[in-house]
């Protein structure tokens, strides 16, 4: 029996390898082995204070930093019984979608592309399409300046707090980057229209889609939780309930079942469950490129990615806009009192949603701690799918073969620092 | 012409941030092609190159494994980069060292954790395993310090690390002192260089960049105690610093 091994795959956030067993040139196994060295974060936030939690768990990955701290301080605010102004909801909004136009013009520039375009990287294609890369980085540079804008930083937000934010930007500043934000609409769309160009394998996943949803909007910060194939709806208090974690040998992340059955996060799943909360002008691109709900293939979240990138420029420049018009609301933090107690928190990341718990004392000191995080949430869907795929392509010579494999991979969009925490 | 000096970009456990850092920044991708990059597993699919002269390091050190890589790397780079908290002081990673490690895995992983990374080490910044050059703090790194730093390597000239702490900074930002308020900040014996980013938008100073070789920190000890803070500077000071040596 042959042993495949891809250590270290390229252009994918964290160290993660690929495992193939081939016999008589048919796949017997392929895995998934995330190599990525656990740091304990779940540990080391017991006994910390419950203003250091956000702090601490935005660490785990420098690449969804907004999401974790996001996704604590809504946990906190849940175990305080802490509510929030509409003002500070939707300066939350452009932080989170602020990481999602950073976070996924990069995924499909920088990342994925390449694979596509049979290239080793995305150097070559700076030499002969210059003006794909400069598109790819003004949006990665929108995205970045919208985090500054609203979070500080483009990495690891420093005003978003419990109760709101400890500053914010001027009315002005929000219409100038609200114009940016509309003129940046065609950009996005000229994505979708890229990745529409690509030939897409076949593939149709098992696993269900599972994603946050929203009555009155496109969830990404807090909502239920949505179950494509089953229908259901829950609170995200639910989740502990609702999805199972296992150690598995191979892998220093753990995998992650719902209701015991294997499923998907991600842009597809949002995609396919909130389609109608979508802006028309992204269902328009959406369709143009055959992306229409329900969607199975896993290779389609690169396009349901850009679509998001189309929805999210428009709708960010409208909420700025009408930030800068009403300010009659602060999103300064009123003093807060801690309390014991326990509280969920769920955010969409731009690979799929992020759950946090954290359990506090009575002086607000985390007693205990737990991140479910996208990409553990996809190991599992995506190993399966690697199953289903790679005894088509077994027959390409073997690069080919591992390339087309690390497609798959990538399309995921998977983030091997999160998984490993 | 001399040839351009190749470098690899590596990380050990970090949140790869800092590399995002270095992708957010066009200008410091501009300054990378003064080098020859030959290995970044975040951007390439280009195989680990055997021979550099420029390592540029992300992360702390947890594994057996990673001590190996940089024993390797110090043998091959004649100018070795630390950047971020997680390679300088072995940032939040290093918080684990407050606590019982084996104790740590239980918590995350129960009775499986034996199967996860055999080789687990108590976190460390790389300094403590290899001779560093130039240190770039901060939790992420700022792109004006990398930008120096990467200036200064391509010329050879030597690191000229920030020696003071950050209040002298705030003060001229004319930012209020968190003390008069009841909230304990790091300023007071945190490397300065930041600008005070993180206090200019009304966060207290979490110590990221870590201990200034101009602190005192004694005396910031009694400082904070004057505003019933001592336990608060204490604590926070384990956030991005448990490794240091004294104090």
């Amino acid at each position: 029996m042959a042993l495949l091994n891809v250590n270290h795959v390229a252009r994918i956030e964290g160290h993660g390898d690929i495992t193939v067993q081939v016999e008589d040139g048919a796949v017997k196994d392929i895995t998934m082995d995330v190599v990525e060295p656990a740091r304990f974060f779940e540990a080391m936030v017991k006994g910390r204070t419950w203003q250091e939690a956000p702090l601490i768990t935005s660490r785990i990955c420098g690449i969804c930093s907004i999401n974790h701290a996001m996704t604590s301080i809504l946990a906190i605010e849940d175990a305080f019984g802490i509510e929030v102004n509409e003002r500070v909801s939707t300066m939350r909004q452009l932080l989170v979608y602020g990481s999602y136009l950073q976070n996924m013009a990069t995924h499909l520039y920088i990342l994925a592309a390449p694979d596509y375009l049979k290239m080793p990287d995305v150097f070559p294609l700076a030499q002969s399409n210059p003006e794909i890369i400069d598109r790819a980085l003004g949006l990665k540079k929108l995205g970045n300046d919208l985090c500054t804008l609203v979070g500080g930083r483009p990495v690891h937000p420093t005003t978003a707090v419990p109760g709101g934010f400890t500053s914010e930007p001027t009315p002005d500043e929000l219409h100038l980057f609200g114009t940016k934000l509309e003129e940046a609409v065609r950009d996005a769309a000229a994505t979708v229209e890229l990745f529409g160009e690509f030939s897409v394998p076949t593939l149709e996943t098992k696993g269900d889609f599972i994603s946050l949803v929203h009555d009155d909007t496109y969830a990404t910060v807090g909502g239920s939780i949505h179950s494509l194939d089953k229908g259901w709806d829950r609170p995200i208090s639910e989740y502990p309930q609702t999805f199972s974690e296992s150690v598995v040998g191979h892998s220093n992340s753990k995998h992650v079942l719902c209701d015991g059955g294997l499923f998907m996060a991600g842009a597809i799943a949002r995609v396919n469950n909130s389609w109608d909360k979508l802006l028309p002008s992204a269902r328009v691109v959406a369709s143009k490129v055959g992306m229409r709900p329900v969607n199975k293939n896993p290779f389609m979240n690169n396009i349901c990615q850009a679509i998001e990138m189309v929805d999210a420029t428009e709708r960010c420049a409208h909420l700025c806009h009408e930030l800068a018009d009403d300010h009659s609301e602060s999103t300064l933090p009123e003093p807060i009192i801690p309390r014991e107690g326990i509280g969920y928190g769920a955010t969409e990341a731009p690979r799929g949603t992020l759950y946090h718990t954290l359990a506090f004392d009575e002086q607000g000191r985390v007693t205990a701690g737990d991140v479910i995080t996208p990409t553990a949430q996809n190991l599992a869907n995506l190993e399966s799918d690697m199953r289903t795929f790679a005894p088509t392509v077994v027959g390409l010579p073997q690069d080919e073969f591992i390339t087309e494999v690390e497609q798959l991979v990538r399309a995921y969009d998977p983030c091997l620092s999160c998984a490993v925490h | 012409m001399t040839p351009k000096k190749n470098v690899v970009v590596l990380s050990l456990a970090s949140d790869f941030g800092c590399q995002v850092q270095m992708t957010n920044f066009p200008q410091l991708l501009e300054q990378l092609s003064s080098f020859n990059l030959v290995y970044w597993q975040l951007a390439t699919k280009a195989p680990h190159a055997s021979e550099y002269e420029v390592a540029i390091i992300e992360g702390a050190v947890t594994t057996d494994e990673h001590v190996e890589l940089l024993k390797k790397v110090r043998e091959q780079a004649r100018i070795v980069i630390a950047i971020g908290a997680c390679a300088c002081t072995a940032g939040i990673p290093g918080l684990v060292n407050t606590r019982d490690l084996e104790e740590s895995g239980q918590v995350v992983y129960g009775d499986d954790f034996k199967l996860i990374a055999p080789g687990h080490r108590s976190p460390a910044p790389v300094k403590d395993i290899i001779d560093v050059d130039f240190s770039v703090p901060g939790c992420p790194i700022e792109p004006l310090e990398l930008s120096r730093t990467l200036q200064r390597a391509l010329l050879e000239l030597n690191d000229t690390p920030h020696l003071e702490t950050l209040c002298a900074e705030c003060k001229m930002n004319e930012n209020p002192c968190f003390y008069k308020s009841g909230t304990a900040c790091l300023g007071l014996v945190t490397r300065g260089g930041c600008n005070t980013l993180c206090v200019n938008r009304g966060r207290a100073c979490a110590g990221c960049r870590g201990i200034a070789p101009d602190a005192n920190i004694d005396a910031a000890r009694e400082f904070a105690r004057k505003f019933q803070l001592e336990d608060a500077f204490n604590e926070a000071l384990d956030l991005y610093n448990a490794t240091r040596k004294d104090a």
